[in-house]
């Protein structure tokens, strides 16, 4: 489904990832954990291509999402047009939210099919009701994103997301900006849509939530996947000194509020 | 009839040459905006491109047009293109000058609006699959538009005062209209008072409807405090 083939990215003097191969199968939820400035945001972004990549590429779907090879061994960029169709099919969770604030709950999440899919109006209500269903806030629809919590926030923009019918969701720390008692609600969306057999690439430091969803566990630092496995393996097992580091530290500091089945 | 200094049928008989003027300072501020937002519009989305060209472009043509007095920029345009041969009247002359100086401060004004909305927004509205020009109009002008509405009426009423510039090109708005008045009557209290007035009536009244737009904004997102 994605296939990342030694994703090189350098911002400045900064190299941010170093070689970075990645597969994710159709079905498969991978969770992503790693100390922050690892490189995990920009692994993700570099997916749907909010930043391009200096070397390797990317697939989706048999597809190279950054560049073209074009004979004679050359790449150039790949089309814009390309883009804009890559990331319909691929759903993006931002840490904060970043829902529209002009527009209510339920706008928001007729935006995409109104404006990029061009699908009717009362076409996209419909889609976007019963999304917002699903989230469990039917009864916000129309409430501005200033008049809901975060927790409230964050699914809304999860059914924003869903409503591009996307064959791949990314979510980049989607709990991390929430207070700890509205975790378990964000969380539980998600875990839904991982039993529904959505693909999904989530970066969490919700150990609990990612032993419990994951089908693996990918263990970055400094731009690198350092191990990869069963969260089985990662959490019970690390192998590499660092991944156990880590994993201490973790438990130290976010402590085990919303999933207390940590390690 | 009188009241104080001021002799009130006189001002009765200048009162049609005013209110012709005054329409005519309407007319050229109603132009100057319209143009000027057009013109603030695409040189502030050059300035903010990802294309160097646009952005040196749009770069010189704000450097330029701020830093030389509007009045010159408008004896230029009229006596300078004239002495070129390019004849045009005054009223033309007018928009253009005013509409291109107006354009320069409304960029910077349009530009630092969209600068100042957060980077998650277009970001947000990337990761759907719009293009840039679907993301600039769904979500980063709406944002940026009830930023700009406070700045914007300030520039809108600074065009309007600095229309009377355009007497020294013989156009006859409120300002040339009451100097020629002077000049046949030579009453320059009740001259200059009652055209100030109609000025403050403008202005005020300019100020009115961006107060207005303003809580209207505020109204439709149940948000009554800042962006967030
Ligand atoms: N646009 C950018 N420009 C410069 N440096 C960046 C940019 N984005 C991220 N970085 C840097 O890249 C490193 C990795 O960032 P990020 O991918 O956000 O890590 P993580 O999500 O794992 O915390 C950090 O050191 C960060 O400061
Ligand atoms: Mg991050």
């Amino acid at each position: 489904m994605i296939k990342a083939q030694d994703v090189n990215k350098t911002f400045g003097q900064l190299q941010v990832l170093k070689g970075v191969s990645l597969d994710i199968q159709l079905g498969e939820v991978v969770v992503i954990i790693g100390p922050s400035g690892s490189g995990k945001s920009t692994l993700l972004r570099c997916i749907n291509h909010l930043e391009s990549i200096d070397i390797g590429n990317i697939f989706f779907d048999g597809q190279s999402v950054a560049f073209q090879e074009i004979p004679g061994g050359n790449r150039i960029p790949v089309k814009r047009k390309d883009i804009y169709n890559l990331r319909r099919q691929i759903g993006m969770v931002f840490q904060r939210f970043n829902l529209f604030p002009h527009m209510t709950a339920l706008s928001n999440v007729m935006e995409g099919p109104l404006t990029v899919l061009g699908v009717t109006k009362g076409e996209a209500r419909r889609l976007a009701e019963s999304l917002l269903a699903k989230v469990g806030l039917a009864n916000k629809a129309n409430s501005y994103p200033s008049q809901l919590s975060g927790g409230q926030q964050q699914r809304v923009a999860i059914a924003r997301a869903l409503a591009m019918n996307p064959k791949v969701m990314l979510f980049d720390e989607p709990t991390s900006a929430l207070d700890p008692e509205l975790v378990g609600e964000v969380l539980n969306v998600i875990k839904d849509l991982a039993s529904e057999g959505m693909t999904m690439l989530v970066v969490t430091h919700e150990m609990g939530f990612a032993r419990e969803v994951a089908d693996r566990v990918v263990f970055m630092d400094e731009g690198m996947i350092i191990e990869t496995g069963t969260p089985e393996q990662i959490f019970s097992s690390p192998k590499h000194p660092r991944t156990r580091e880590f994993l201490s530290n973790v438990i130290r500091n976010y402590d085990n509020h919303s999933f207390p089945q940590v390690v | 009839m009188h009241l104080g200094p001021l002799d009130i049928d006189f001002i009765l008989t200048i009162l049609p040459n005013l209110l012709m003027g005054a329409l005519m300072t309407i007319k050229l501020t109603f132009f100057a905006i319209v143009f000027g937002t057009i013109i603030g519009l695409f040189v502030a989305l050059a300035k903010i491109s990802s294309i160097k060209v646009l952005r040196w472009a749009g770069g010189i043509y704000t450097w330029v047009i701020r830093g030389i007095p509007l009045l010159l920029q408008l004896m230029f345009l009229y006596y300078g293109l004239a002495f070129a041969g390019i004849l045009l009247d005054e009223f033309t002359v007018a928009i253009i000058g005013l509409s291109v100086c107006g354009g320069a401060y409304i960029a910077e004004i349009i530009r630092a609006g969209i600068l100042s909305i957060d980077k998650g927004q277009m970001e947000a509205a990337m990761s759907l699959g719009m293009s840039y020009t679907q993301a600039m109009r769904r979500v980063i002008l709406p944002q940026a538009y009830r930023r700009l509405l406070p700045p914007m009426g300030n520039e809108f009423i600074t065009l309007m005062k600095d229309s009377a510039l355009v007497s020294v090109i013989c156009m006859t708005e409120l300002l040339r209209a009451a100097t020629l008045l002077q000049n046949a009557t030579f009453r320059p209290i009740e001259i200059f008072v009652t055209a100030g007035l109609m000025y403050l009536i403008l202005t005020t009244f300019f100020t009115a409807i961006f107060n207005r737009l303003e809580k209207g904004w505020q109204f439709q997102t149940g948000n009554k405090g800042e962006l967030h």
